[in-house]
């Protein structure tokens, strides 16, 4: 579905991607670890076209989309849920949901609105503050609506920033649900974590990125037993993992 | 006491008094006051929401706000009196060329430098502004031109209240595109993709909002404002290069008093100006222009976000 390969990326004159190449089957979770600064956000950014390398091709379905705009991209089926959740903070939930649609050009206002209202019954978590702004929602609420936006794209395939990313525990536990329950029901899914071990507990195979480049690539659960992995990314110690998972 | 407005009412609502007793004002002539003042208020608020609306949308001031409206009003001369025109086919030509004015505006002024801080973009709207001047002395010439308007000299009486026609077509129109606006910003999906171009460029993107298109659209309907105050203003002022310049300059100062990037607070701000520059007018006429810079500086020193702005705090 999705294949990267030998992508070079740079803000400036500093280069942040060194040759990155991966694959992203159909109906699979991917996951991309690694620790601050290693590229991850980058390489998701690269793919939906808010950056654009400076080598390397990027194939979405076939069709090359490395020379594409965002507003192109999603338009050809991948969603990017950016880090920070990103909500329109002066718009309702209810608004940010609809221009999650802006992409499909063919709906009508009308549609869209339906088709928002059957997202607020699949995150009925939202359904109560479908008409407060978005600034007012509290940070697990933004992930939910953050997430509920990008699938408002109907993606093929869902970029996920950092879901978990300044959540409570039982929010983590929540969201995960929620990407499980999304792939379940088709949607291919690229998911950057900082939280490793609940990344690959819900991923199908993982790529380890480090300074820019791909070090490690495995089924999810090959890493999670990965020696290298367990110390750089998840703790060798019971109570380490325990930390993780919350 | 003695000095203060007690309001106490006399002589049939004709006049306040003060404790002692001295006529202080002709409530009717307050009232006068505060209409026209409503009305070049509401000429400040068009102009003021330009500014805001071109802010919010690109980050940047925009320079050229002034002659956004001095272009249109030379255009209206030029459809009104060269060309002899009707009424309602001139305004609608003038307002179908600052369509084309914003976008031209926004293609040469400011889409080569989008990606550039936001510096080289101010300095390229006052290249702009000068260039627009140079233009419009070169094409109209030097000399003050009058704009003939719909009712410049007629008044309506209402028991003594005299209002100029003029005065209540600029207030009804302004109400109109104010209401308008409001439609077109809550209530039309391509009013929420402009307000979600405004909040966040980057994400919008990743809507598949197309970014550009919310930004022209932005100019071009800022403009549009500009043509609208100048089709209703220029018949009480003088058609120079120069008329937009003060306009522009107040219209700035009533969206900061307003709270800049505030809509709300750009068209109270420019009815608050308005209506304290008339009064100001009435009796200290030598100081009306300095009126709303006075105005801003006491807003910027005990309320410096303005009345409707976000205070921003430095973090620890």
């Amino acid at each position: 579905m999705l294949k990267v390969k030998d992508i070079e990326t740079y803000y400036g004159s500093i280069q942040a991607l060194k040759g990155i190449s991966l694959e992203v089957n159909e109906g699979e979770v991917v996951t991309l670890l690694g620790s601050n600064g290693a590229g991850k956000s980058t390489t998701l950014k690269t793919i939906s076209g808010l950056l654009r390398p400076v080598r390397g091709t990027i194939e979405f379905m076939g069709e090359r989309i490395d020379h594409l705009k965002p507003e192109v991209i999603v338009q050809k089926g991948i969603a990017h849920v950016p880090e920070g959740r990103k909500i329109f903070p002066g718009l309702t939930v209810r608004d940010n949901l609809m221009l999650g649609a802006s992409g499909r050009v063919k709906l009508s206002k009308a549609q869209i609105a339906e088709e928002a209202e059957q997202m607020l019954e699949l995150f009925p978590a939202l359904k109560p503050f479908a008409d407060k702004l978005g600034w007012t929602l509290s940070g697990g609420q933004q992930q939910m609506l953050a997430i509920a936006r990008g699938l408002m794209a109907r993606p093929k395939l869902l970029l996920l920033d950092e879901p978990s990313l300044g959540l409570a525990p039982v929010l983590v536990q929540e969201v995960f649900h929620i990407i499980r329950d999304i792939n379940t029901r088709g949607t291919t899914i690229l998911l950057v974590e900082q939280n490793a071990f609940m990344a690959l507990k819900v991923a199908h195979r993982g790529y380890v990125m480090e300074t820019g480049k791909i070090v490690l690539h495995d089924l999810a659960t090959n890493l999670l037993n990965n020696e290298q992995v367990k110390r750089a990314y998840l703790g060798t110690t019971k109570a380490a993992r325990r930390q993780v998972v919350g | 006491m003695d000095c203060f407005l007690s309001v106490v009412y006399c002589n049939g609502f004709r006049q306040w008094t003060t404790d002692n007793g001295q006529r202080s004002v002709d409530f009717i002539t307050f009232l006068q006051l505060i209409i026209s003042g409503l009305a070049m208020g509401a000429i400040y608020a068009l102009v003021a929401l330009g500014f805001v609306l071109i802010y919010n949308a690109v980050g940047i001031v925009n320079f050229a706000q002034g002659e956004f409206i001095m272009i249109p009003a030379f255009f209206g001369i030029t459809a009104l009196v060269t060309w002899y025109l009707p009424v309602p086919v001139a305004y609608s030509l003038v307002l179908a060329a600052m369509v084309v004015f914003g976008l031209v505006f926004e293609l040469i002024a400011y889409y080569p430098l989008r990606n550039r801080p936001f510096l080289p973009v101010v300095i390229s709207t006052i290249g702009a502004s000068i260039l627009l001047k140079n233009l419009a002395q070169n094409i109209w010439g030097a000399i003050p031109l009058r704009f003939p308007g719909l009712f410049e000299t007629g008044t309506l009486n209402l028991g003594g209240l005299r209002i100029g026609l003029q005065h209540l077509l600029i207030l009804g129109v302004t109400l109109i595109l104010l209401i308008l606006q409001y439609l077109l910003f809550e209530k039309t999906l391509l009013g929420k993709k402009m307000q979600a171009t405004a909040q966040d460029k980057q994400t919008a993107r990743l809507m598949g909002i197309p970014i550009n298109k919310m930004i022209a659209l932005t100019f071009i309907y800022s403009a549009l404002l500009g043509g609208v105050a100048a089709l209703l203003v220029a018949p009480i002022l003088n058609v120079t290069k120069d008329m937009g310049g003060p306009i522009a300059l107040k219209a700035f100062s009533s969206s900061i008093i307003g709270g800049f990037g505030s809509i709300p607070g750009a068209i109270l701000g420019g009815l608050f100006v308005g209506v304290i520059e008339a009064i100001a007018g009435k009796y200290y006429s030598a100081y009306t222009d300095g009126v709303a810079f006075f105005v801003l500086i006491a807003v910027l020193l005990f309320r410096p976000q303005g009345i409707f702005g976000e205070r921003i705090a430095e973090k620890a």
